[in-house]
């Protein structure tokens, strides 16, 4: 008895420390998990995933929204989805990419792993093969600047419609390249503020009767009586815009009247009247045809506007206003007082149209046109939301390109010749990184070969097909990428299948980062603090049910020891 | 979903609650969405064309729909599925943009999702399906515009239009008399049509009901009907050349907004109060009466006092009238709102040739009837059914039928009905699948075939051997390269929807076709469902 030695407790009781090579191959494993959730949906053959969370549907193809959607709570596999939402923020395409390709450098080095290579040196050598991909992706880029003003717009069209490939709106790439260059061409060339881009979504017609708006747009208001009165259409008109309710009100909160005599009665109501009235008055005088407000324009207001053939419009969101502010030079008022004519702004044509079942209150032609409105029609609420996050993966890219203005043969090109160019180059190394490096050449392989699967074609096939090509002596060999809709290989870069190298560049660097990171973890120590509250709800609610509640809990704990 | 073990043999989660999701994925989604889109179509199926049936429809709270719109019987029937969703939306879609052939798309992306099916199970790539539909969309959308015709009509000479009206009443329950509600549409939309700018706002069209009496009964008011009666019932039923007042103040002492308090402590004061709530409730009538008015609208209530006031002076007047109809009123008469009494001025008064409250057999229910107004913009339908849920379907048909009306105003352009336009746009992707090699030669010939289950189904519901009709019309639409032949729904004796006069406008077929490919290119995409495990 005497021997018996205190147990030494060092950590919570219920904390999981889990070490080692076994949890290094566990993380490896749960990433790959997530990647093979959304490897199908890469490339213009890509699928779509339908989620349902308790916030509603989601049809999606983009690779970050799907990854927000699934709620990932493994600690490594929670990188993927970090980094897939890192290259959304950054180059707002290539989400489903980064993944792929994180996915497969660490499915790669896995037998390394197992067979007790030290993860530090992997990582060196993956590093090292990253900084050389990247350099390489820069010296193969083809720079689009310099051209004349529609060269430049039809070669931006090509990397829009390349983005649009893989999405449900596909078929008609071509009109929306269009419009998504044309929109972002609005945009000051200094900041390409994207906020500036409205994106509006009316249910109903079908995807050509979208339309671009050269200035802003927006959803009639809730209005009142008298609206209708109002004329809807105006040429030139000068715009006022107001943060101020113009309604029929107490002045202040809590203030409070005493009356002795009933008689002054009477003056009471005619000033609050005349408080309104003045207002009202001022922005007449004011010489504006449209008042809108961000704060209410009540049923007084906007009879008096309609008996002086004046637009008004009120609770337009902040977000319009600002659009409209900066679209048609007027600034926002707090007060009616002292309107200078300066602050108020115009546009070519005013009116009020309908889309769909909705009224669109339409601003066109604005002089100041930095901000352009896009209407996105279309048979479903996913679809037009599908269709809206397609866009804006195509305007992130235009906004790239025009930005930074190089680009590099998509559809495979560009990771096949990396591949080749890493193969060789290890070839001159001494050393165990050789291996790895050409373990990382292995995995960009990826990308093509992904591609193919979901196009179901014979992925052996053509990567044996592009191997050969990119070893020739053709000077235009590294051109060649995967062809998706013959099954065969071609010039990707003569065919416009074109990606801005910004976006290869971010996806190999997020994707390479990510694997070291993951790589470099030996033990996860998880505090069950973090998860108690929801456990000890569920254990809680289940008790009530008697003899179940201790089967969750059990569950509770298997649980934690499980991560 | 099931757990992911590793070479260890331990366990890990991955997705937040990931035993209580649940995960389809491959064919296996595939089928179970084709499945459910298929589901929800056999339900409309029954109820397209003039023969079709009609569903009843309870809800939650014991009301019951009877109706054969297919917009309407999908939103009711709150569906669960969401493959199922996506169909309601697609429908209501169409309602929204067209107001017509609700039914029909439905129809058509159901026949369009199950030949899919057939294709996936011989191994090709859903994409490559919905990419030759897409391809068949446009040759089917180009053949379609290959046989419309242009169709005319003008201010005198109304038939055509009527006709068009009667071809979407008549599957409908008031197919009984559906001359007459055709004729009443086409004059509403007419009176509210702008022909120069070629657009009609449907808003100022009201359509509006009371329970009892006949269908026949229903008629067009050139002007609104308002569900109010007099304030007080010793005030005339009937006025003429009525000077119409429009106020959105109550017939009451003015309140301020910010909070008061009147001191009150000594008998003078009290009569002061008193004789000047008096004095204002005597100062609004006069004022009312100053302007010349001989009928007062108030968006309010009036105190009884004021009431009184009003009788005694002769003043017709209405209370509670809501926002909307203020509204319509204001812009049929002419009038301005007017916020308080003593901005009344003679301008801003509106016109009315009669004002006239009507009673309804012996019910109480009064309705007021404003017509002859100088600006008569607005109208209004009055339908009367024998009872509730005639009236609604009613109600819908007519909104059908005024779409189709507005259609027309909007773009004259039409296609012939009966399925014939169906059979044409099938004959013309048939003929444009032969020149296209690849796959998607066999994705064009399902969408054809999925073409022809329109005027199947018309021939099905009306009791016609479906396929004789159909391979009948289709026959002789080559043979003797006329478009017009499809399904003789009515058995009338032709098969050429020229002389039955049965034809839709061609931007809703159209409509019809891009939805339904939409939504089967969106459905056929998904590989991969994630939901939680209870909606399984």
């Amino acid at each position: 008895m005497a021997m018996m030695q205190p147990q030494i407790i060092l950590l919570r009781d219920g904390t999981d420390s889990s070490q080692g090579k076994p949890q290094l191959i566990s993380n490896i494993n749960a990433c790959m998990a997530v990647v093979d959730t959304i490897r199908t949906t890469l490339g213009p053959r890509g699928m779509d995933k339908l989620i349902h969370t308790n916030r509603g549907v989601t049809i999606s193809n983009d690779g970050a929204t799907i990854m927000k959607l699934l709620d990932i709570v493994h600690p490594a596999a929670k990188t993927l989805a970090d980094i897939s939402l890192s290259q959304d923020a950054e180059v707002g395409d290539g989400t489903t990419t980064v993944v792929i390709l994180a996915g497969e450098f660490l499915k790669e080095c896995k037998p390394f792993v197992e067979e007790g290579v030290h993860p530090q040196v992997i990582i060196r050598a993956f590093r090292q093969a990253g900084q050389l991909a990247v350099a390489q992706v820069k010296t193969l880029a083809v720079s689009i600047a310099g051209k004349d003003e529609e060269e430049t717009k039809d070669l931006l069209r090509k990397c829009a419609s390349t983005a649009m490939n893989s999405k449900l709106i596909s078929g008609e790439k071509e009109f929306f390249a269009e419009m998504v260059v044309d929109a972002v061409s609005k945009l000051d060339r200094d900041t390409l503020n994207l906020k500036m881009i409205g994106t509006k979504k009316v249910q109903g017609g079908g995807l050509r009767d979208s339309f671009l708006v050269d200035g802003v747009a927006f959803k009639k208001t809730f209005s009142y009586a008298g609206f209708e009165m109002q004329p809807k259409s105006y040429k030139d008109p000068k715009i006022l815009l107001l943060n101020i309710e113009l309604e029929l009100k107490a002045e202040k909160e809590n203030a409070e009247i005493r009356l002795e005599d009933p008689g002054q009665y009477q003056s009471i109501v005619d000033a609050e009247w005349n408080i309104i009235y003045q207002k009202l008055d001022q922005c007449a005088a004011s010489g504006a045809k449209i008042v809108l407000s961000r704060l209410a324009i009540g049923d007084l207001g906007t009879q008096y506007f309609a008996d002086r053939d004046i637009f008004c419009a009120g609770r337009v969101t902040e977000e319009d206003l600002g659009r409209v502010a900066a679209a048609t030079g007027a600034q926002v008022q707090t007060t009616v007082n002292n309107l200078n004519p300066n602050t108020l702004g115009t546009c070519a044509q005013f009116e009020e149209q309908q889309v769909g079942a909705e009224r669109y209150n339409l601003f066109k032609g604005c002089p100041r046109a930095r901000t352009a409105t896009m209407v996105l029609r279309g048979g479903s609420e996913q679809f037009i939301d599908e269709a809206e996050r397609s866009l804006h993966d195509a305007i992130m890219i235009v906004r790239r390109a025009m930005k930074n203005a190089s680009v590099v043969p998509g559809g495979g090109a560009i990771d096949m010749q990396l591949s080749r160019y890493l193969r060789d180059h290890a070839r001159t190394i001494a050393g165990k990184s050789q291996l790895f490096i050409n373990a990382f050449a292995k995995a960009l392989e990826v990308i093509p070969r992904q591609l193919c699967d979901n196009a179901g074609l014979d992925a052996t096939d053509i990567l044996n097909r592009l191997r050969q090509q990119h070893a020739s002596k053709d000077p235009q060999a590294h051109n060649y990428g995967v062809d998706v809709n013959t099954g065969g290989v071609k010039d990707n870069f003569a065919a416009f299948v074109w990606e801005p190298s910004v976006v290869k560049i971010n996806a190999i660097t997020a994707a390479t980062e990510a694997a070291c990171l993951v790589l470099s973890v030996d033990e996860t120590v998880r505090n069950p603090r973090s998860e108690q509250p929801d456990g000890q709800d569920a254990a809680a609610a289940m008790a009530g049910r008697g003899g179940r509640g201790r089967g969750m809990r059990g569950r509770g704990m298997r649980g934690r020891g499980r991560r | 979903m099931s757990l992911v073990f590793d070479e260890y043999g331990r366990p890990f989660i991955i997705i937040k609650e990931q035993d209580k999701k649940q995960r389809l994925k491959g064919l296996e989604a595939h089928k179970a969405h084709i499945q459910a889109a298929k589901a929800v179509a056999r339900v409309l199926q029954s109820s397209l064309g003039p023969k079709g049936m009609d569903k009843m429809l309870q809800s939650p709270d014991g009301d019951v729909t009877i109706t054969n719109d297919g917009a309407t019987i999908l939103e009711q029937m709150d569906v669960e599925n969401q493959i199922g969703k996506l169909l309601v939306e697609l429908s209501r879609s169409q309602d929204h943009e067209i107001g017509d052939g609700t039914t029909g798309v439905v129809v058509l992306a159901g026949a369009l999702l199950e030949h899919a099916e057939g294709l996936l199970d011989r191994g090709i790539h859903p994409l490559w399906v919905a990419e030759g539909y897409e391809l068949a969309c446009k040759a089917a959308t180009e053949g379609l515009d290959k046989i419309a015709t242009k169709f005319e009509f003008n201010l005198d000479e109304l038939e055509p239009l009527i006709q068009t009206c009667m071809t979407t009443l008549s599957s409908k329950i008031v197919g009984r008399c559906k001359r007459d509600m055709a004729e009443m549409c086409v004059k509403a939309v007419l009176a509210v049509a702008d022909l120069e700018r070629k657009d009609v706002n449907l808003d100022l069209i009201k359509v509006d009901g009371k329970v009892g009496g006949r269908l026949e009964d229903a008629r067009l008011v050139k002007g609104i009907v308002l569900d109010k009666d007099m304030s007080h019932p010793q005030m005339p039923k009937e006025l003429k050349d009525v000077r119409m007042a429009i106020v959105t103040c109550p017939f009451e002492p003015p309140k301020p907004k910010t909070k008061h308090k009147v001191d009150i402590d000594t008998v003078e004061k009290f009569e002061t109060l008193r004789k000047n709530e008096q004095q204002y409730f005597a100062e609004m009538v006069k004022q009312c009466k100053d302007c010349g008015a001989t009928l007062v609208i108030c968006q309010w209530g009036f105190d009884d006092e004021a009431n009184h006031l009003l009788l005694a002076n002769e003043l017709p007047a209405v209370r509670w009238v809501g926002g909307v109809e203020i509204e319509l009123l204001a812009m049929a008469t002419g009038a301005r709102i007017v916020p308080r009494f003593s901005e009344l001025t003679p301008e801003k008064l509106g016109k009315a040739g009669s004002v006239k409250e009507i009673s309804f057999g012996t019910t109480k229910d009064r309705m007021l009837v404003i017509e002859g107004c100088p600006n008569s913009k607005a109208v209004t339908l009055f339908v009367r059914g024998g009872n509730k849920m005639i009236l609604e379907e009613t109600k819908r048909s007519l909104h059908d039928a005024l779409c189709v009306a507005r259609n027309l105003v909007r773009d004259n352009t039409i296609v012939y009905g009966g399925g014939s336009a169906e059979i044409a746009a099938s004959l013309a992707v048939e003929a444009a699948a032969e020149k296209v090699a690849g796959i998607e030669q066999y994705a064009m010939r399902a969408f054809s075939d999925a073409l022809d289950s329109v005027p199947l189904a018309l021939a099905e519901n009306s009791g016609l051997a479906p396929i004789e009709s159909l391979t009948e019309a289709k026959a002789r639409q080559l043979k003797e390269g006329n478009p017009h032949l499809g399904i003789d729904c009515n058995d009338v004796g032709t098969i050429d929807m020229k002389e039955q006069n049965v034809f839709e406008s061609l931007s809703s077929k159209k409509q019809q076709l891009f939805l339904a490919t939409q939504v089967c290119k969106m459905i056929l995409k998904i590989d991969d469902v994630i939901q939680p495990a209870e909606y399984a």
